[in-house]
């Protein structure tokens, strides 16, 4: 039987019994339209949070903690973050860049009044955590010796504006009591006071306490405070952190390893994007199961509809044999019916859940102007595909059993049942 | 002695129901010649239509159904499909395609004075006409021969008339045809008539 004849045939079939079709058909649409809704949902939801991520930071970025991951639900173990760890570290595969930091105990601004609280954090030139958020003046370069860049509160906490602030001689203030919030907190060691010149101002949205100053600046202070030489507090408290930069973000992963076999904990956004993606995964997972059950049951429709098409024709598919059609022709006969309903269903579903998404989504800004902009529903092509695959070949199960059913039926019994 | 188109030899069915046993075939050794008619004839109960039965599975079984064309009393037509469809459907499932399949369709249905009604669906056509087209249905795909199950038993006598002068006509032209009919009218029509009683040929 050509390809042709049978779908012109099968489609007669399937617009016959109309009222019959179109309600298997909307079954397959709505269970359809679901799963569509539902996976949108969820890729929407998704698509969200890595756009929030993404603009926290940079992707190449493994930030080395110094402490040694705990194992298996114990916490994390102190360790140190030495000169000679640092050079192990640098030996890894895919670093392109290090930037090693020391944060120094907390202090103040002194021209900034109690509420001027600072954590100094000693960092080297073109770190990560100074590109970009300048809102006057220049990020810490090479040979720097006492100079800071403050945060946007700080800075109009001593000057009357930003740019006012580049170029002040200011007091730090590092240890002894501090004001955090609304309490004091009595800090470490004695304080000891610093003079240093602003020379850049950043946008606080980042941090509204760290002043960026530079790494041996807050060494010396660190070691003054404890009175240590720079040289021992490197050697017994160590660094605070290494920001490792991969040559690219593909090659975290490989980082993060080496990081952990030198026993270091570490972070990076990648593996929180890597998280997120697996915790969507099994949300989109649920999800698509609830549209599925949908479907399932739209399934289970079709199985009876073609169940009672194949009694209601058993006279017909005597007919047929009888005339020459082989067994196969009649199971493809009726499989191509349900697909049929599974294709037909299937379009109307992709079309009814994206309707249905601009529906819901139109509510929801009328009911909620100040929703984040990033789309709700969120429908690719590769959705609408799968989709529409999904519900032909759920079709095709369900009509498999009715058509082998019709494909075994014995031509001249069949002639005889009434 | 012509070429057989069907040899059978020593043919039996028995039907079951409970303990007892119903014997519908008891042994039938008979063979019909290509080009040749012949009439099974019989009481109601003799055998005769599980003889074609049996003839009608056997080339269905494998797959040989164009082989074989088949006539039934009920007509069996597909109310769905006009009539030249109808009548092209065996050639539809033989995968010929749909202009030349409707041609040969149209022709045969010519050949049997139906050109007019080619167009019509089956609800339109009276008794003696939907089994002309039936017959024209059986003869489609050349088969190498007509079995024909009690063709003018839902008919007039008229159309009975009409249908078996079809068949004879059919035969002239070198047809192979097997009838089964209690008829004995109809019956003395063919070539060679088989007489069938308790599942058994009676001479």
């Amino acid at each position: 039987m050509r390809w042709a004849d049978l779908f012109a045939m099968s489609l007669g079939n399937y617009g016959r019994a109309r009222l019959r079709s179109v309600l298997t058909t909307a079954g397959v649409a709505i269970g359809t339209a679901l799963v569509v809704l539902l996976i949108a949902l969820a890729t929407g939801a998704e698509d969200n949070v890595r756009r929030s991520v993404f603009s926290i930071g940079d992707l190449r970025l493994v930030t080395v903690q110094p402490f040694q991951p705990g194992a298996n639900g114990l916490s994390a173990v102190p360790r140190t973050i030495t000169d000679e760890v640092v050079a192990q570290l640098r030996r890894i595969g895919h670093v392109e860049s290090m930037f090693r930091q020391f944060d120094a105990p907390l202090g103040t601004i002194v021209e900034g009044g109690d509420d001027a609280t600072i954590r100094p954090q000693g960092i080297e030139p073109n770190a990560p955590v100074d590109r970009g958020d300048l809102l006057a003046g220049r990020h810490l370069a090479l040979g720097d010796r006492a100079v800071a860049v403050v945060p946007g509160n700080i800075a109009r906490l001593i000057a009357p504006s930003v740019a006012s602030a580049i170029g002040r001689r200011v007091t730090m203030r590092i240890g002894g009591a501090v004001k955090l919030g609304s309490t004091r907190i009595g800090g470490s060691g004695t304080p000891r006071d610093y003079g240093i010149t602003v020379i850049g101002v950043f946008d606080e949205q980042a941090s509204g306490t760290s002043v960026r100053i530079p790494l041996d600046d807050a060494l010396a202070a660190g070691a003054d405070n404890r009175g240590l030489t720079p040289d021992t507090i490197k050697q017994s408290t160590g660094y605070s952190g290494i920001a490792i930069e991969a040559d690219d973000s593909t090659n975290v992963a490989d980082i993060v390893r080496g990081v952990q076999e030198l026993g270091f904990s570490s972070f990076s956004l990648k593996q929180v994007i890597e998280q997120i993606d697996q915790g969507f995964g099994v949300f989109r997972g649920i999800l698509a199961g609830i549209g599925g059950v949908a479907l399932l049951v739209a399934a289970i429709g079709i199985a009876n509809t073609m169940v009672m098409s194949v009694l209601e024709r058993t006279r017909e598919i005597g007919i047929m044999k009888a005339v020459g059609a082989s067994p196969r022709d009649i199971r493809a006969l009726f499989l191509a019916e349900a697909a049929y309903v599974g294709a037909f269903g299937g379009i109307v579903g992709v079309a009814l859940g994206i309707a249905g998404g601009q529906v819901i989504e139109r509510i929801i800004r009328n009911l909620n102007p100040r929703t984040n902009p990033g789309p709700i529903f969120v429908v690719g092509p590769d959705l609408i595909l799968a989709a529409f695959a999904l519900a032909v070949v759920v079709a095709l199960v369900a009509g498999f059993l009715p058509a082998r059913r019709a494909m075994r039926m014995s031509a001249l019994s069949a002639l005889r049942y009434e | 002695m012509g070429v057989p188109a069907v040899e059978m030899q020593g043919l039996e069915r028995v039907y079951r129901s409970g303990r007892s046993t119903v014997a519908a075939l008891a042994g039938v050794t008979m063979a019909v010649e290509r080009g040749e008619f012949v009439a099974v004839m019989g009481p109601s109960g003799s055998g005769k239509s599980t003889l074609l039965n049996i003839l009608a599975e056997a080339a269905l079984a494998r797959h040989r159904a164009r082989r074989v064309g088949m006539v039934f009393q009920a007509f069996n037509l597909l109310p769905r499909y006009r009539v030249v469809e109808n009548v092209a459907l065996p050639l539809a499932f033989a995968g010929v395609e749909p202009a030349a399949r409707h041609a040969k369709a149209r022709a045969l249905l010519e050949r049997l004075g139906m050109a007019a009604r080619a167009e019509h669906r089956t609800n339109e056509l009276s008794g003696g006409e939907l089994q002309r087209a039936a017959v024209a249905r059986a003869l489609v795909a050349d088969p190498a021969i007509l079995l024909a199950d009690e063709p003018t038993g839902n008919l007039d006598s008229a159309s009975g008339a009409t249908l078996i002068g079809i068949f004879e006509e059919l035969n002239a032209h070198g047809q192979t045809v097997l009838l089964v009919t209690h008829d004995a009218q109809i019956a003395a029509h063919a070539g060679r008539i088989v007489r069938m009683r308790d599942g058994r040929i009676a001479e």
